[in-house]
């Protein structure tokens, strides 16, 4: 990809900054988790469960779903490029040089982001069909 | 007769294991998994018996259980399925077909058939899941039960629409079909389960806290319900019966078990009385106000003694009264063994009686 070997600092921030990439999309999953059920519990829970606050609940889990989902497309497109772009046979990252090492991280991430999307819209389903606390 | 022939294979096979090679013991054990299915066949009858009776998820008498009784069909159809579709695929390709195919092909299998087909499945089978969860956790209409799980019994109270005080009943739930009726769940010292498979799914009786459910009978009839959680000793032994009844009968029953008990008098009734029986039991209209053990006010118009364990006769009252203990381990009422037995008949029948 480079034609000059980079500096082994380089490389290593590189790889570094790709090593937190790849948690992106579970780490967006889990915040909307957390997100959605702890407004479920405090809502249903604390609060009077009143149907008005469970609309504004079910809406805001609605948005916040929407934000998620385009935050792991996102880190999932990233991940492709970095998977393809410039890699000539897919299937064989595993001959240990950097190259193949950015670019396995770049599979892997986009494995875990397309995870991730889909546990982010199995976990916003509930308040897409449930319509009050019982 | 042939099946306890075939029963005896499998030890003849074994004994023939070191020998493999043997022409005979490979004829022998060619019989194993013919012989297997001959068992499973006599088998197949005694599964069977689950799928009715008054105790059944699949057959039904309830819009809740029919609704899971569909989801059930559902899933276990798509199971199948499934599951042919599988090792279809599996026979094929190591019995079969066995040609390489391109890496094309490949990834589109692994694609579609690892990722596409599981999430449109599991999308699928999330979305009607969620879709009867408002059904089967809707709010009931008029009458509200109160449903308490004790040791090893249930305590039951009717609140009609406006009561200010319970109608007390125990160890057999009432309820009139065609309507959906509240029940709310409670506990005293341990943790139950209220299940009556046949009207709609379990929920746990937690102590400290009240749970709920409603309950939409869509046909008279007998249900039988079960503790679904281990609560002691006796908690196998802990069951109950559900009457589903037409709304006008539902209401003259109701009106007479809120009345108190008729023909408080007599020798049993004087014997329960000096017997301090009233001091956990009670029975409306007389002086027995206890309320450590089930309501007896009107005993003799349920369908068993003891929480579903035996039938209400005049002899299985004095059995229980006699050594209740002999039928519940752990239970928590005491033995009369050294009431003599013309007391003892007396006692029971007027409380058979108690209609
Ligand atoms: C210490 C309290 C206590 C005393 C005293 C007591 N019982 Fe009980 N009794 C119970 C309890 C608790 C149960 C429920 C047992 C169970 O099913 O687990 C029960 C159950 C019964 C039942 C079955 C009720 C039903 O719904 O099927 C009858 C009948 C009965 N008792 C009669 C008597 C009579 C008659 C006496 C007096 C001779 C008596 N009991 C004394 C606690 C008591
Ligand atoms: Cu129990």
């Amino acid at each position: 990809m480079t034609d000059q070997p980079p500096s082994p600092e380089h490389e290593f921030a590189e790889e570094q900054a790709s090593l937190w990439r790849i948690t992106l999309g579970p780490l967006i999953w889990a915040l909307h988790f957390i997100a959605c059920y702890a407004a479920a519990a405090v809502i249903c829970a604390k609060l009077d469960a009143s149907p008005p606050a469970i609309e504004a609940m079910r809406w805001s889990i609605g948005a916040g779903t929407l934000a998620a989902l385009a935050g792991i497309g996102w880190a999932g497109r990233r991940s492709w490029t970095q998977w393809r772009d410039g890699n000539d046979d897919v299937f064989d990252d595993d001959d240990g040089s950097n190259e193949d090492r950015t670019q396995f991280l770049g599979h892997a991430a986009l494995l875990l982001s397309i995870i991730s999307f889909l546990g982010v819209i199995y976990t916003a389903l509930p308040a897409f069909f449930e319509t009050s606390c019982l | 007769m042939t099946t306890r022939a075939n029963l005896s294979l499998p030890s003849a096979g074994r004994q023939a294991g070191p020998g493999l090679t043997s022409g005979s013991a490979r004829e022998r054990l060619a019989l194993g998994p013919s012989s297997q299915l001959g068992c499973w066949w006599v088998l197949a009858p005694f599964l069977l018996t689950a799928c009715d009776g008054p105790q059944s998820a699949l057959s039904t008498g309830g819009a809740d259980a029919a609704q899971l009784d569909r989801l059930f069909t559902v899933m276990l159809v798509g199971a199948v399925v499934l599951w042919l579709g599988i090792n279809g695929l599996f026979l094929y390709a190591t019995r079969r077909g066995g040609r390489p195919v391109s890496r094309g092909w490949a990834e589109a299998l692994i694609i579609g058939g690892g990722i596409g087909l599981p999430v449109v499945v599991l999308t699928a089978l999330l979305s009607y899941g969620l879709s009867i969860m408002p059904d089967q956790r809707a709010v009931g209409e008029g009458l509200r039960l109160r449903v308490t799980g004790e040791e090893f019994w249930w305590r039951v109270e009717y609140w009609p629409d406006g009561a200010d005080a319970p109608i007390v009943a125990a160890n057999e739930i009432r309820l009139p079909v065609g309507q959906r009726t509240e029940i709310e769940l409670a506990s005293t010292g341990v943790i139950h389960s209220l299940w009556l498979p046949a009207l709609g799914g379990k929920t746990d009786m937690i102590p400290g806290r009240i749970n709920r459910m409603s309950l939409h009978p869509t046909q008279e009839g007998l249900w039988r319900g079960q503790c679904a959680e281990f609560c002691g000793l006796s908690h196998a032994l802990m069951a109950l019966q559900a009457v589903a009844m037409e709304e006008g009968d539902f209401r003259d029953w109701l009106a007479r078990e809120a009345a108190p008990a008729g023909g408080a008098g007599g020798a049993g009734a004087a014997i329960f009385a000096a017997q301090g029986c009233g001091a956990c039991h009670a029975v409306r209209g007389t002086g027995a106000r206890g309320a450590v053990g089930p309501d007896l006010t009107h005993l003799g118009a349920r369908g068993s003694v003891a929480a579903g364990i035996l039938p209400m006769t005049p002899e299985a009252i004095a059995d229980w009264i006699r050594d209740p203990a002999a039928f519940k381990p752990g239970v928590r009422m005491p033995a009369y063994a050294h009431l003599p037995e013309d007391e003892l008949t007396a006692l029971a029948d007027w409380l058979w009686s108690l209609k």
